[in-house]
């Protein structure tokens, strides 16, 4: 059995071991990475690359916004926000379900509105209050 | 073979530099508040063996004292009130009232720590403060013009009393301050040479982030983030009195903790004040006292008062929403975008 797996090891070539070695370490950087994104305190809606509105994600509420093509609709749901409804064809932007973390953004490009998450801006050690 | 050892090194290395592993951080519910450890540079085993010496000490100053669960101050508080001497026999204790002593006179009497009954009439000797009451007219006026002061207090080979039967000690603005100067000799002792600690919001730099200084948020008194940064540099202890962590609100009215000795009531004009110190050994007790003097005292003399107390980094935020800071800080300190520099004045 040993010998077996051993045997199926000298198969590897170096290419391989070159890309499976690769592909772990960027499964764990990008776990890693994921898994530490800080939660979203703010929402930005953009209109054309303007910003139209910020509220804070620690609501829950509806909002409509007027785009290019018509209404979307948007919900705040304490810390998390989806489009419900957009005048697209595609509706890629609903299909994108809820977002919460910081610097995750939805963009319906049809209707020119995105909105995008901000975090607490960490460019700093504590906090004095 | 070799190349795939060296890859396998590179991502190893590669992995170990994605993580923050330099900086170890210890938190901890005392004084009613959160306090955070970051320890710099050392291991984990380390940084968390020095964490936990802090916090035990931090233990050890809430329950010795504690302005309304018993504590000594508590007991000595008792004494008082029934016109009765005390035994002190904690040196530490003395050395405290000592201090308080002198930074009262200092602060002409606007840092005072005797108007523990005011405290307790506004409500604040609770930890859920949530009344809708504001204390009778009369009470307040009866405790100001008996004009508690620490100066009432005589004490002679450890023996204390004093003639005022309506001081009350309370160490409310003394007591984080004094922690962060003995979390500084506990990080001495253990040989830690970079350290930031926060108390409920006081904090103390020790040493440097590695090549920078420590750098900590302002924060903004009536919106959820930070209206500033600042760098701390080794050994520099910031502190600032606010109206927006601990108060009351009554018919849409804010009533903070601040409460000005001379009136029995809180300040209501001005929402926060911060000052830096420079390092010295009692840093982050002053950092603690001195942002109050500063905090209640009339718009007009809130420069002056700095300048007497030789504190020459400040920012103060009114109701107005005027800023006022000193021209030190001024220089060094990184607005965030969303001030309105039209209200900045430069002192």
């Amino acid at each position: 059995m040993i010998k077996e797996i051993l045997k199926f090891f000298n198969t590897i070539k170096a290419g391989d071991w070159f890309i499976i070695i690769l592909f772990c370490a960027l499964i764990i950087v990008s776990t890693k990475f994921l898994w530490n994104l800080p939660q979203g305190e703010y929402l930005e809606i953009y209109k054309n690359n303007k910003i139209l509105a910020t509220y804070s994600l620690n609501q829950k509420i509806t909002k409509i916004i007027n785009g290019a093509k018509g209404d979307t609709k948007i919900i705040i749901d304490n810390g998390r926000v989806r489009f419900v409804s957009a005048p697209c064809t595609k509706k890629y932007c609903i299909h994108q379900g809820w977002i919460n973390k910081a610097n995750q953004i939805i963009i319906c490009i049809p209707n020119k509105i995105s909105i995008s998450i901000l975090g607490n801006k960490k460019n700093y050690d504590s906090i004095n209050y | 073979m070799h190349l795939n050892r060296l890859l396998l090194y590179f991502l190893i290395g590669l992995l170990i530099g994605c993580s923050d592993s330099k900086v170890n951080q210890g938190k901890d519910f005392i004084f009613g508040t959160l306090i955070d450890i970051k320890i710099y540079g050392e291991s984990k085993i380390d940084a968390e063996k020095v964490s936990n010496e802090i916090f035990t000490e931090f233990h050890r100053l809430h329950k010795l004292l504690h302005p309304w669960e018993k504590s000594l101050i508590t007991d000595i508080n008792t004494a008082i009130s029934e016109n009765k001497s005390i035994t002190i026999d904690s040196n530490e204790i003395l050395t405290i009232l000592n201090n308080v002593q002198r930074l009262e006179t200092q602060t002409q009497n606007l840092f005072n720590p005797s108007i523990g009954k005011l405290i307790k009439l506004w409500g604040f000797h609770s930890n859920d403060y949530n009344h809708k009451k504001i204390p009778n007219e009369k009470i307040i006026q009866e405790l100001v013009s008996s004009n508690p002061s620490m100066q009432s207090i005589r004490i002679e080979n450890g023996i204390l009393k004093s003639n005022n039967e309506n001081v009350q000690i309370d160490l409310g603005g003394y007591a984080k301050g004094y922690a962060l100067d003995q979390a500084k000799k506990i990080l001495k002792e253990n040989n830690v040479e970079n350290a930031l600690i926060n108390i409920g919001g006081n904090i103390l730099a020790v040493g440097k982030y590695g090549k920078r200084d420590w750098v900590v948020g302002i924060q903004n008194p009536r919106k959820p983030n930070v209206l500033a940064t600042i760098a701390l540099k080794p050994g520099w202890a910031i502190g600032t009195s606010g109206d927006y962590q601990r108060y009351i609100m009554v018919n849409n009215q804010r009533y903070s903790h601040l409460i000005n000795p001379k009136t029995g009531y809180p300040e209501n004009k001005t929402q926060s004040a911060t000052i830096l110190l420079p390092p010295a050994e009692d840093s982050g007790a002053l950092s603690d006292v001195f942002s109050k003097p500063l905090f209640i005292i009339d718009k007009e003399n809130k420069a002056t008062m700095a300048k007497k107390l030789n504190i020459k980094y400040f920012l103060i935020i009114m109701n107005d929403d005027s800023i006022l800071i000193s021209e030190s800080l001024n220089k060094e300190i990184n607005w965030e975008d969303d001030i309105d520099k039209r209200n900045i004045k430069i002192f």
